[in-house]
This record gives structure tokens, C-alpha cells and sequence, in this order.
């Protein structure tokens, strides 16, 4: 399929079949006899270059080059006028806002061409830095910019995204107090509308556990609404997301998960680690979708690692992904380490084909203490007085 | 009669089911195209889907996301998606998301053919 549709504008019906035929082999080439005709494409769908003759009947080629300055959506579309070449003084006027080449009559087929070309890359590569620079600042917002903070326990982030990548989610909050619950999920897609999709589809997340904060404390069960919203809304429509609940009581060492699909996470911990493995189905397919908590109990020294799926379809050196039986390795041999999670991302790096990630990478791991944290002591001299309102 | 789109071959079997061959990769590259050839067959009246996944080494999260599309938008005109002759890799993924509630597997195309006739 080609990627771009160009709109040749000439009313030569010779000159116009034979741009269209030498176009046509690289790129999607419409065509019209005058200006009339070419705002009538270019109303059916936008054109991503247009190459004009100035002289022809109707409308000619500066009347449409005017008319397409006035809108916003044609403002920016690459212009390139044809010219002949004893008119000197159309060629200087040629050269006027909003035109980006003149090609002068009669002109060489294959010079037209690489300079159609040209001006394509250079659009292409404006947008791929927007679209670089807006995902980043997606990105950015979609990811925590602290963690919790609990007495007993080690909480460690991760995430390099990139500018391809997809919808990561993370997401943490204390909704009752000493009761936390973190989200990370998987918008499914790539590129600024996965991240676009994330974005949302956090909000909505966010709001169901706020709205049913005083109903329920199940993840399956804000599972099942979290479900339920995306499937009914509209503008979510073909968004599929997979997502891992977890409510964390770190007072009672308890965590609860539901899982939608998402990668599971591993326990890990002195004795070693495992996957656990109760999983439902991903959000966005069924309507009627159940899903199950599961409970544990996190021993002195356990902890559990969630990610996405960045790091699971990692190439490895062998030809193979990661995997979970990778994942699992790379925790154990992380576990006990100052910087597990560095641990982990250098211990994978090692062993990829190429020593960088092929998609975005996250990593969560919280892990309850081995022995309760030594917390400064705080010192009353005898020699200073620090008696409240001294 | 039988029709080639872009990578994707389909071959008809009855006036409303029809098999799409995914061929090396369904990913973010070619996950339009999939919607592209889906969507004329759906037009054109196919409700049952057979994917023949035989040759599939990659399945990504996008291609998958254009199966779940397919299915989403057949499952309210009681038609079905089905897998034959899925790949570890597509395998992999299908268990990740615990989709093998929702599409019917079968070892071979033969077999997905005769089960939805």
C-alpha cells in the first residue's frame, strides 16, 4: 500500500496521464484538469503533496494556491508548482508563502521525482518528532512521579519508555488509609494512540476506584467495572487493555490481585520465586468478563515483581524471547541484591540480541523487609533544650 | 474463487465463512491491513472466521488487538473467530491474555472447517 497520496493538478491531459503514471508506481496519485476539480479532491481527502500547473482554465494554479492557504487543514500540505519557462515573471511570483518548489517547463521526470521525495521525507520527519515529542510528554504523565513510602517495606520503580512504544500503565494510590492499590497495565498498540488510549483509559480507572471506594476494597470487582466502562464507552471503542490490581495492606503483610490478562507477576523471596499464576480474561472482549482475587501473605523478605510486556518479548541472544521462565531467572538472581532492579534490567541487557529494549520496559517491585527497618532513633541531648515551643 | 490482499490470503469455504492465512508476522506493521482485509470480508457477508496460524513467529500486542477488533465486531452478528493450527508464539499470547476463552483452537484449518460448517 502506498504511504502517501499526492493530488496532480494540470490540465494538459497528456502531462497529467504521464505524471500520474510515473507517480503512481511509488506513490497513491489523484488527479485533476483544474483548480475547481482539485478543491473537490482535496474536500474528499487530504492530499500529503500537491503538484500544480499555474496556467489552466476555471481555476488557476495561484487562485487555488490562495484557497488552500485561507484553511487550516490544507495550509500545511507541501505545494509544488509547475511553471513554463518563458514566464519569468509567474515563476518570481511562484515563489511566494506556502510554496515549498517550482519546477520549471519543460522539466525532467526524474528530478520532479526526487524532489517530490524530498519535501515527503522532510514532512515525515516533522511529524515523527512531534509525535516523539507529545509521547513523550504522554509518557512522562502516565508514571508516577513518587512511590509509597511504608515503614517495613521497599518499593522500587522502573520504566524507560521509548518513542515507539506502547500504552504502559502505572498508577498508585492510598485509597483508605494504610490500604493501597497499584495498577499497571498494558493499553494495546503502539505509538501515540496507545499512549493517547493509556491516558484515558487511567482516568477511568481512577474514577472507578474513587467512585466505588466506599462499596467495595476487590480488585476483581473494580475489575469487572473497569471492564464494563470500556466496553460501553464509544470513544474507547477497539481499546483492549490488560491490568493487574493489586491492594497492598502492609500492616497485615496482605496482598490481594486481580489479574485481566496482564503479564503475570512473580513472588520472590528467600525460599525463591514463582509465578503466580491465576490470571482472567483481558479487558475489551467480553461484557460479561468475571474476574477472581487472590490473596497472599508476603513472609519477612518476600516480595512481588510486576512489568509489561517489554521485557517478556525482549530478544534474547538464544533467538527467543524472554519469557516467563527468563523472567523468573532474572528476578532470582536480582533477589538479595543492593539494586535488584538494575540487577534485572543489566542481567537482561547481557543476554539480548542487541544490547538495548525493543519496547518500553517497567518494572515494579515491592518487597517487605527481611528484618524491620532501622529507623534513626531520635536523640534528646541533655545539653539542648528541645522541648516543644522552646 | 480466491483473493489475495496485500499479505493476507483468504479462502473462502461457504458464503459466510472464510479463512485468513496470517502469514510470518501479524504486528504493528501490517495490523491495518488485517483490519483492511477482515473488514471487506465482512462486508461481503463473512461472520465465521477461520485464522490459520501456521507459519505465525510474531504475534504482537497491536495484531492481536486487530483480532480482538474482528471479533468484537462479529460477535454481536453471531458469527465466531477461531484459531487453527496456532504456533508456540501465538500460543505464548493467547495464554498471556487468556483469550482461548473467547477463540475457539483447532489443530488444523481442515478440522477448524469442518467444526464451524
Amino acid at each position: 500500500m502506498a504511504e502517501y497520496s499526492i493530488l496532480v493538478v494540470e490540465d494538459e491531459h497528456t502531462l497529467r496521464r504521464l505524471l500520474e503514471y510515473r507517480l503512481g508506481k511509488l506513490y497513491t496519485v489523484r488527479t485533476a484538469a483544474n483548480g475547481e476539480e482539485a478543491l473537490e479532491k482535496i474536500a474528499e481527502e487530504l492530499p500529503q503533496l500537491i503538484i500544480s500547473d499555474i496556467m489552466m482554465p476555471k481555476m488557476d494554479g495561484f487562485a487555488l494556491q490562495t484557497a488552500l492557504q485561507e484553511r487550516k487543514d490544507t495550509r500545511a500540505i507541501p505545494f509544488i508548482f509547475l511553471t513554463a519557462k518563458a514566464d519569468e515573471a509567474s515563476r518570481l511570483k511562484g515563489l511566494r508563502t506556502g510554496v515549498d518548489d517550482y519546477i520549471t517547463k519543460p522539466f525532467d521526470l526524474d528530478q520532479l521525482l526526487s524532489r517530490v521525495e524530498r519535501l515527503l521525507d522532510r514532512t515525515k520527519m516533522f511529524q515523527t518528532q512531534l509525535d516523539a515529542r507529545i509521547g513523550k510528554d504522554f509518557s512522562r504523565k502516565l508514571m508516577p512521579k513518587r512511590l509509597p513510602d511504608v515503614a517495613g517495606y521497599r518499593t522500587l520503580f522502573y520504566n524507560s519508555p521509548r518513542d515507539h512504544g506502547g500504552g504502559d500503565i502505572f498508577d498508585w494510590t492510598e485509597f483508605r488509609p494504610g490500604s493501597y492499590f497499584i495498577t499497571i497495565g498494558d493499553v494495546m498498540g503502539k505509538g501515540l494512540q496507545a499512549k493517547f488510549y493509556a491516558f484515558s483509559f487511567l482516568g477511568y480507572i481512577r474514577s472507578t476506584l474513587h467512585t466505588m471506594m466506599h462499596t467495595t476494597n476487590s480488585p476483581a470487582e473494580l475489575m469487572k467495572r473497569v471492564n464494563q466502562a470500556l466496553m460501553g464507552d464509544a470513544t474507547l471503542d477497539d481499546t483492549f487493555a490488560s491490568l493487574l490490581l493489586l491492594r497492598w495492606e502492609p500492616a497485615k503483610n496482605m496482598i490481594t490481585y486481580a489479574n485481566a490478562g496482564h503479564c503475570r507477576p512473580v513472588l520472590t523471596g528467600p525460599r525463591g520465586s514463582e509465578i503466580l499464576t491465576h490470571s482472567d480474561i483481558i479487558l475489551g472482549l467480553d461484557q460479561n468478563a468475571q474476574f477472581k482475587d487472590t490473596s497472599l501473605v508476603l513472609n519477612p523478605g518476600s516480595g512481588i515483581v510486576a512489568y509489561t510486556d517489554g521485557i517478556l518479548e525482549q530478544r534474547m541472544k538464544s533467538g527467543e524471547q524472554l519469557g516467563e521462565e527468563g523472567i523468573i531467572e532474572t528476578v532470582e538472581s536480582a533477589y538479595g541484591s543492593a539494586e535488584p532492579v538494575e540487577r534485572m534490567i543489566d542481567s537482561v541487557l547481557d543476554d539480548s540480541e542487541t544490547r538495548e529494549f525493543g519496547d518500553d520496559v517497567l518494572i515494579f517491585w515491592l518487597q517487605r523487609l527481611a528484618v524491620r527497618e532501622h529507623r534513626e532513633p531520635r536523640w534528646f541531648s541533655p545539653f539542648t533544650d528541645v522541648s516543644e515551643g522552646a | 474463487m480466491q483473493a489475495t490482499a496485500m499479505n493476507f490470503f483468504v479462502e473462502p469455504v461457504t458464503h459466510d465463512t472464510a479463512v485468513i492465512r496470517i502469514g510470518k508476522a501479524l504486528d504493528f506493521r501490517n495490523a491495518a491491513e488485517f483490519k483492511t482485509t477482515a473488514q471487506d470480508q465482512v462486508h461481503a457477508g463473512v461472520r465465521n472466521f477461520i485464522l490459520d496460524f501456521t507459519d505465525t513467529g510474531i504475534l504482537d500486542s497491536t495484531g492481536l488487538g486487530s483480532v480482538f477488533s474482528l471479533y468484537r465486531q462479529v460477535s454481536p452478528l453471531s458469527g465466531q473467530v477461531v484459531f487453527a493450527s496456532v504456533s508456540r508464539p501465538v500460543q505464548v499470547v493467547v495464554q498471556l491474555t487468556r483469550t482461548y476463552k473467547v477463540f475457539r483452537q483447532f489443530p488444523t484449518v481442515d478440522a477448524a472447517r469442518d467444526a464451524i460448517r
